[in-house]
């Protein structure tokens, strides 16, 4: 480990503590900076290492495989999410392979451990050596850049950034200048790289605002918070779908209907609505990152929950009206405009949140001229219903009265829309037809009550209608999309739904089908599965990835156990004797080589052992010869087999060496 | 295409050099931390990894700023060896005076060696071994190429080396490690002092001009003595013409002229007093002098097999006891060349240094040497020839070596695949790559 001591134990420590893996990172840690206390190391080869590494591309893969199934398919635009988290677990993923470096004997990991071509190079000529790596700086870079993407936005990460970096850093100062010159250049460098990041990150964020401007004007996507195309004009009937797209609990007491809104709008253009003037703003999580505050002040008990699916993790979320705080919504980035949407930018496939709803409507500013303004093409028909009414002469809670039983006693409701009689189709809705479905209503209803001085906005969203015995909440289906007006009275936003309440039966009637039971019992089998994929979270993910290295790493011990181990240099270096004894070193045939020996019978330095007992037996010593090749044997297996000797040979060789030495006139002579 | 991809890694490599120049170890480490971190930082909102982003880049401009006030005087003397060997570590001192009126402190000397990048014609014509089996993208841009000429230039890895604390007007030696990588003349153009900033990231350099050259010898390997037969061969000239220019030979006697004498021998003084022409006979020599073959024609500028047929004809050169023989080293250049070593006449080392700088002959066929060394063939004992390969010229030339008398031992350096069957009693077969074995199984 060529980093100062426990400096790599500081960086994982650190990164353990940016990505909330505490537990993983103190075991890292441990068994990192434990290489410098304990003794022993082991001596592994290429191969082993090359096993190792091997591992730890299966956990990277698995790991990988495994984010994208459970966090987000592997669509680009979901991909950085589970990337993100991949990339978070990459020093647990790596560790063991900086572990094998810290106890190995060489101190360093060949290069060829990470690539195939190199691998095959270094198995056909054994000899080369591809070049070595020193794994610890490496590592402790990982853990800081990895620490980097659990995105912990404190001071803290920037302190302990700093302070890592002047650990590494003073072991490396040169020695020319005093530590005097050294702290001031660091701590020039860190006021600099402080006020750069503050810097770059305002920079990012005001090219941001500038790019999702332009972008939102051009792309539109599933329900576009700043444009709503209505079906306004369109001949024959509604295409509606079955499909169950929400489920709701609502607060005890609280029964349907319920308007969930996803989104407001101010200016129609026929045959659309759209948002001007709402551009998003981020909204940032409280302390745990899944209670989310649209309005200031306390929030009430009471609330309902919303299980919604997002597509590919982004989406704007259905919410009743006044809400003021969401909670136990599990997503990266929040964001909401002035009109009361709120969307989400990057999360799951499925959100599951309660929506906290309170006495004000802070989440939707108040009026401006957009919401006052009728078009001209609606402009006659408005104005003449307006008068016709005398809303003008009435105060603003009467009007919304007056406009809500106009709509209830004179119109109907359809899905089917037959060729327009003449004029504006909105036109020929207030003034002839008097018929249509709710976005016909909802639309005339804010254009009345804007003609008759009441600001009034264009809502879309869900009513909630239907309970489901089966799941035992309500369940909200494709077909309950609907619209309504807001309308500002007494400085406050209410919902107003002129729509005829029979639209609900009418458009089931439209789409009930005899399979409905079984496609919502598979809809609900595919609820509790997304739930249960998306309700992890990534904490308990972490705490299953632990799990999982646990056979691994029993594995990866038990192939390494049998290997040899080597006493570490140091201590014994300091007493001037070799390091490590060859095997069989304390073979008591050396107690015959020095008898011999001191009888001018030595072997020679050069001499192999049958040798110098052929040269003895040629020289006619007064040895016993025979015993002598046949101890020479056994002391040879004992000092050079694979397989070493069992306990009775060794103990065999110990007899006869004694016998031999003990026997009369044997090298004596 | 090719020009365009040329002057790009041109001016790419003279940016490597430089910042591997300007950075230390700890400046390149944090540099590519940097580059880590602007790739996961990029997005700011996502992850804090653009606070590790500016941090780095804080240090390194700071560091940066440190390292151009640098200036420093030193009399630095280089003592470079005559000869080293490829692939063999040598040592050599440099000796520095601190000239400045300051004790100098934690500087690090590095070496400048000639550059190694190719010229443009050379990266034009050049073919790498192999380059022919690269994919159509390499063999386009010859990315690898380039790196193989810039490798095949490079004469030496020379690691940089601190300096010792030196007080004003002291002088202090520092042994350099050099690890020579080919074999030839390789050339030193200054040394370079740097000076890393407090922070220990950025060095400012100071370079001081100091041109140098030394001699990489061939490559050598272990080999057993080889046993080359010993007859000894009459020398016309004798002892005296091979061991010094000039015509002064062993006088033996005066005898009457026969035809075809040559005209120089006649003996001018004796003709006036008898009369009639006479010549001067002179005693005839005859010792052990063997000839050591170098096949130089390789087919291409570059390749190992030629490079490892060098290596071992240096060996052999080192093997052969040159005490009382004569080894000639033949082989054909630009014109074909023989030098001699021996008894006294100028050392192996000669030979070796020749070898260092033989290169491989394209315009001449292979007829050139043969017919070079039958010239010489009555007067070798014996003969070594070192083979590129075993085709049928080359076949001719050993066998009719062999029939005139002269016992051959030819060694065939060749590419493990490349080796041809049959006729492995006439010759060693050496395999590139394997080539200590296949010596030391002689």
């Amino acid at each position: 480990m060529s980093t100062p001591p426990l400096l790599l134990g500081a960086a994982v420590l650190f990164w353990g503590w940016a990505t909330g893996l505490l537990l993983p990172a103190i075991a890292v840690a441990a068994i990192l900076e434990g290489a410098r206390a304990v003794p022993w190391r082991v001596d592994f080869s290429r191969r082993d290492f090359n096993r190792v590494s091997d591992l730890c591309a299966i956990l990277f893969a698995g790991s990988a495989i495994y984010l994208f199934t459970a966090v987000g398919g592997m669509r680009v635009v979901d991909g950085p999410r589970a990337i993100t988290v991949l990339f978070q677990w990459l020093p647990l993923l790596a560790a063991p392979l900086v572990a094998c470096q810290a106890y190995s004997t060489a101190g360093t990991v060949d290069l060829s451990v990470f690539f195939w071509t190199l691998r095959k190079k270094a198995a056909d000529e054994p000899g080369a050596s591809s070049g070595a790596l020193d794994l610890a700086y490496p590592y402790a870079a990982l853990c800081i850049l990895s620490a980097s993407a659990a995105n912990v936005r404190t001071p803290a990460y920037y302190a302990s950034l700093c302070l890592l970096a002047a650990w590494a850093l003073w072991s490396r100062r040169s020695r020319r200048f005093s530590s005097l010159w050294w702290g001031t250049s660091l701590a020039v460098a860190v006021v600099a790289g402080y006020a750069g990041h503050l810097a770059l990150h305002r920079v990012q964020q005001k090219l941001e605002e500038v790019a999702f401007e332009y972008i939102s004007g051009l792309v539109r996507r599933d329900t576009d918070p700043f444009r709503s195309t209505t079906a306004i004009g369109h001949l024959g009937r509604l295409k509606l779908s079955d499909r169950i797209l929400l489920r709701v609990e609502p607060a005890a007491g609280q029964g349907a209907p319920i308007l969930l809104r996803e989104a407001s709008y101010n200016v129609y253009k026929s045959p659309a609505w759209f948002a001007l003037g709402a551009g998003f703003t981020p909204v940032q999580p409280e302390a745990g990152g899944e209670t989310w505050k649209l309005a200031p002040g306390p929030a009430p008990e009471t609330s309902v929950g919303v299980s919604a699916y997002l597509n590919r993790g982004r989406g704007v979320l259905p919410l009743p009206a006044r809400a003021m705080e969401i909670d136990g919504l599990a997503v990266v980035r929040l964001s909401s405009n002035r009109l009361g949407a709120v969307k989400v930018d990057e999360g799951l496939g499925l959100v599951t949140y309660r929506v906290r709803v309170g006495p004000g409507a802070l989440l939707d500013a108040p009026p401006t001229d957009f919401d006052v303004g009728v078009a001209a093409a609606e402009s006659v028909a408005v104005a003449q219903i307006a008068d016709e009414l005398e809303l003008a002469s009435k105060p603003p809670a009467a009007r919304l009265e007056a406009v809500a039983a106009f709509f209830r006693t004179n119109f109907h409701y359809s899905t089917y829309a037959d060729q327009p009689v003449g004029g504006a189709p909105l036109e020929d809705f207030l003034v002839r037809k008097r018929s249509g479905h709710c976005e016909y209503f909802a639309t005339a209803t804010v254009l009345l009550l804007r003609a008759a001085g009441v600001p009034a906005r264009y809502a879309t969203g869900y009513s909630v209608q239907e309970w489901s015995p089966l799941e035992r909440r309500y369940v909200v289906r494709a077909r309950h999309a609907h619209s309504w007006a807001l309308a500002w009275v007494e400085g406050a936003w209410r919902d107003l739904d002129t729509t005829p309440p029979e639209w609900v039966d009418a458009e089931a009637a439209g789409v009930a089908s005899a399979f409905e039971p079984v496609s919502d019992f598979l809809s609900w089998v595919v609820f509790l599965f997304s739930r249960w994929r998306y309700g992890e979270g990534w904490d308990g993910v972490g705490r299953y990835l632990v799990w999982l290295l646990v056979p691994l790493v029993l594995v990866l011990a038990w192939r390494l156990y049998g290997r040899r181990r080597i006493g570490r240099a140091r201590t014994e270096a300091a007493r001037g004797e070799p390091a490590a004894l060859h095997p069989g070193a304390d073979s008591e045939f050396y107690l015959i080589a020095d008898r011999l020996a001191v009888a001018g019978l030595g072997r020679r330095s050069t001499e192999p052992v049958s040798t110098w007992i052929s040269r003895l037996e040629e020289g006619h010593a007064p040895v016993a010869t025979d015993t002598l090749r046949q101890i020479a044997r056994l002391h040879y297996r004992y000092r050079f087999d694979p397989d070493g000797i069992g306990a009775d040979e060794r103990q065999a060789l110990r007899a006869r060496v004694e016998a031999w030495l003990a026997a009369p006139g044997t090298g004596r002579g | 295409m090719r020009r365009v991809a040329y002057r790009l890694f041109r001016s790419t490599s003279t940016f490597q050099y430089r910042l591997g120049r300007q950075l230390t170890p700890a400046g390149k480490f944090a540099l590519a931390a940097l580059v880590a971190a602007a790739v996961i930082g990029f997005d700011t909102n996502r992850t804090v990894g653009y606070q590790v982003f500016t941090l780095l880049a804080a240090l390194l401009s700071v560091s940066t700023a440190w390292s151009g006030g640098f200036r420093v005087r030193l009399d630095v003397r280089r003592v470079l060896p005559r000869f080293v060997t490829a692939g063999e570590p040598a040592a050599y001192p440099v000796v520095i005076r601190n000239g400045t009126a300051r004790p100098q402190r934690g500087l690090v000397l590095l070496e400048d060696l000639a550059d190694p990048r190719p010229a443009v014609d050379e990266f034009l014509h050049a073919r790498e071994p192999g380059e022919e089996r690269r994919n159509w993208f390499d063999r386009t841009v010859g990315y690898p190429r380039w790196a193989w000429l810039v490798a095949r230039k490079r004469g030496a890895a020379i690691a940089p080396r601190p300096l010792p604390a030196l007080r004003p007007g002291d002088a202090g030696e520092v042994v350099i490690e050099l690890l020579p990588l080919r074999r030839g003349r390789l050339a030193f153009t200054a040394v370079t002092i740097a000076r890393p900033d407090p922070l220990g990231l950025v060095n400012g350099l100071v370079r001081v001009p100091l041109p140098g050259s030394l001699v990489v010898l061939p490559k050598r390997y272990a080999m057993p003595d080889l046993a080359l037969p010993g007859a000894r061969k009459y020398q016309r000239g004798g002892i005296a013409l091979i061991s010094s220019v000039g015509d002064s030979e062993e006088f033996a006697s005066l005898r009457d002229y026969r035809p075809g004498d040559p005209l120089r021998r006649i003996h001018w003084r004796s003709v006036a007093r008898v009369g009639r022409p006479v010549v001067r006979e002179y005693q005839g020599e005859f010792f052990v002098r063997h000839a050591l073959v170098l096949d130089t024609f390789a087919g291409r500028p570059e390749s190992h097999v030629f490079e490892e047929a060098v290596s071992v004809a240096a060996s052999v050169a080192c093997s052969i006891q040159t005490q009382d023989s004569l080894l000639d080293l033949l082989f054909v250049g630009p014109e074909t060349y023989s030098f001699t070593a021996g008894r006294g006449l100028g050392h192996t080392d000669r030979l070796l240094e020749v070898l260092a700088g033989v290169g491989p002959c394209l315009d001449k066929p292979f007829r050139t040497l043969h017919h070079a060394v039958l010239e010489r063939y009555a007067s070798l004992s014996g003969c070594v020839a070192v083979l590129l390969a075993w085709d049928q010229p080359r076949r001719d030339f050993v066998r009719h070596l062999r029939a005139l008398g002269v016992p051959t031992r030819a060694f065939v350096v060749s590419e493990p695949a490349a080796l041809e069957a049959g006729a492995g009693h006439e010759v060693h077969r050496l395999e590139v790559g394997r080539i200590a074995e296949g010596l030391a199984h002689l």
